[in-house]
């Protein structure tokens, strides 16, 4: 009887847990073998599989300098969007960490942007970026500023993205950072009170040191998605832009434009080294910061 | 300090807020007043109108509201039939990702499963795949089967990519459940299975609406697979707007603010009532607050 019940124990979890994993199987994991498999491929978007063509794709991938001005480009919007958006978002954290009336309300409404789809939102902030009749270029000449021609300017298409991704995203950090700091014991502060610790030194040595952890969290949780950086891109300036090409946006160019499934693979194989990396990372991390006791 | 803190905050405030504000004011104006070279950002009525071209008020009309039902230039149908693909893909897939990732997160959460701890992890990993790094061989797959340009499709793969919040966030809700509380219906006689239909989902309640709004935006919201898979059939809204985007000063811009002002209203609506849980939404229920 015992017996019985340790066994239906044994197949019952599987029940919970397996169509989950059953899907994901269905949905990540088995693309992604075809996705190697393709890559070695000569496939086309329209017609079959194609043939074997060995290390070709690859070799294209690597020697093709698009591939490298995309990788590059996809780096620098990680690396600015990351760093101006945790700066950004813990000083607001740190200029919101007090309380007042109506501090629920006002915080809800600053971080409505981050939920909204980034494909429509960067539709319509065309009409505010438009250099002619854009709400953002009547308001700079207003006071006097430059305007320049936001999305067609060779010069300020990127910058035109990653302010898009900055309105989006600051939020995020905001967030997190907020709970960073909420999570920091008063009682240090009282100590560090009563030994005249300057407002400076407390700073460096209680509020970043633990609010730390969880802003790398959200450093990496935000990076890995600016990763895939594609719907702002492909709603304010296009797919093919050399001034905003990122990685997901030359994939598309190269698989559903150009037609080339095999050699678009082998760009996906690429990234997805980089993807895992990050994830590995993240991971890891998630792990210490859970391991640590609260 | 205090000063400085409060005009940062008033000044992001208004960053934050008034792309939105400039957005719901578009939405009720002609279009010549959309692309008037002087911003015209005081609304008046009708019969107010003035005929100066350097004014600043417009004249209120819902004519782009009532214009959504029409087929624009580069799009396969109206704005409305879009919306209903949406409704019903985000719905569907909101369904059947917490359905599954709350059975999942269950299970992880109440049994002993040999290498718990690098299951989840390969859980959460799925979601930092872009959606551009495995949409080729699913579109393969799909055309195999017959689900592009489908609801189905879409559906399926939506799930796919939630289940790993969904598994996540229900994870940390249900190990908020007491154990005591199963013991004793188990002791009262109840199954495994009644004890997680009685017990465990009436608590978990909270949980499961949560999930399923943070689902259902991010269904909602998607857009690589959505131009990548459907775009023949069973558009969504985000891939509609997308096929408008051809020539910029021909869009119709009072529409378009119509159309993304009512996408993104239950959005607003929903973000307001999860504003408790975001922060664990966000992070995958790793931080509660």
């Amino acid at each position: 009887m015992i017996g019985r019940q340790a066994g239906r124990a044994g197949w019952i979890q599987w029940g919970f847990v397996g169509p989950t994993l059953l899907f994901l199987l269905a949905f990540n994991v088995f693309p992604l073998a075809w996705s190697i498999v393709l890559s070695f491929r000569n496939a086309e978007l329209v017609g079959d599989g194609g043939r074997f063509v060995g290390g070709a794709n690859f070799a294209r991938v690597f020697s093709d300098p698009q591939y490298a001005e995309a990788l590059r480009l996809t780096a620098r919007f990680v690396a600015l969007a990351v760093g101006i958006e945790l700066a950004a978002g813990f000083a607001l954290a740190l200029a919101l960490r007090a309380d007042f009336r109506g501090k629920g309300a006002v915080l809800t409404t600053l971080l409505v942007p981050m939920m909204l789809s980034p494909a429509v939102v960067g539709l319509y902030w065309n009409l505010i970026l438009n250099g002619n009749y854009g709400i953002l270029n009547q308001a700079l000449g207003a006071l006097g500023l430059p305007t320049p021609q936001w999305t067609t300017d060779r010069d300020w298409k990127f910058t035109s993205v990653l302010l898009v991704d900055l309105w989006m995203w600051t939020p995020f950090m905001l967030l997190i950072a907020l709970a960073a700091l909420h999570s920091i014991p008063p009682s240090l502060y009282e100590a560090a009170e009563i030994d005249r610790a300057g407002r400076f030194t407390v700073f460096r040595r209680i509020t970043l040191p633990l609010a730390a952890p969880l802003l790398g969290l959200a450093a990496l949780l935000r990076a890995t998605d600016a990763l895939k950086q594609f719907d702002l891109v492909m709603s304010i300036t296009g797919p093919n832009d050399p001034q905003t090409q990122t990685l997901s946006t030359l994939l598309f160019q190269v698989v559903f434009r150009d037609g080339k499934v095999g050699l678009g693979a082998s760009y996906a194989c690429v990234v997805l080294v980089a993807v895992i990396a990050l994830a590995t990372l993240f991971t890891r991390y998630l792990e210490r910061l859970r391991e640590r006791p609260a | 300090m205090r000063g400085l803190a409060r005009a940062a905050v008033c000044a992001y405030l208004a960053l934050a807020t008034l792309p939105l504000v400039w957005m719901a004011l578009t939405a009720f104006k002609a279009k010549e007043d959309a692309i008037s070279l002087r911003p015209r950002f005081l609304p008046a009525t009708a019969a107010e109108a003035d005929p100066d071209p350097e004014r600043v008020t417009f004249p209120v009309t819902v004519s782009a509201f009532a214009r959504l039902s029409e087929v624009h230039v580069g799009a396969v149908d109206s704005f409305w039939s879009h919306l209903g693909n949406s409704v019903l893909i985000g719905l569907g897939s909101t369904l059947l990702s917490v359905a599954l990732g709350t059975l999942c997160a269950y299970g992880f959460s109440r049994f002993r499963i040999p290498g718990a701890k690098d299951w989840l992890f390969f859980i959460l990993a799925t979601r930092f795949l872009p959606p551009l790094v495995v949409v080729i061989p699913i579109l393969v797959m799909y055309r195999a089967l017959g689900l592009t340009g489908t609801h189905l499709g879409l559906v399926l793969l939506y799930t796919a990519f939630n289940l790993s919040l969904s598994v996540w966030l229900m994870k940390g809700f249900i190990d908020d459940i007491p154990r005591a509380f199963e013991e004793a219906a188990r002791v009262d006689g109840y199954s495994r299975l009644q004890a997680f239909f009685r017990v465990i989902l009436p608590q978990a309640r909270t949980g499961m609406a949560v999930t399923a709004v943070f689902c259902l935006i991010s269904a909602w919201n998607e857009y690589g697979f959505a131009i990548t898979l459907n775009a023949s059939g069973a558009i969504t809204v985000p891939a509609y707007f997308a096929g408008l985007q051809g020539n910029l000063d021909g869009m119709p811009w009072p529409q378009v603010a119509a159309g993304a002002l009512l996408f993104v209203a239950p959005i607003v609506l929903f973000t307001i009532l999860v504003r408790r849980h975001l922060l664990r939404g966000i992070t995958f229920g790793t931080v509660k607050q």
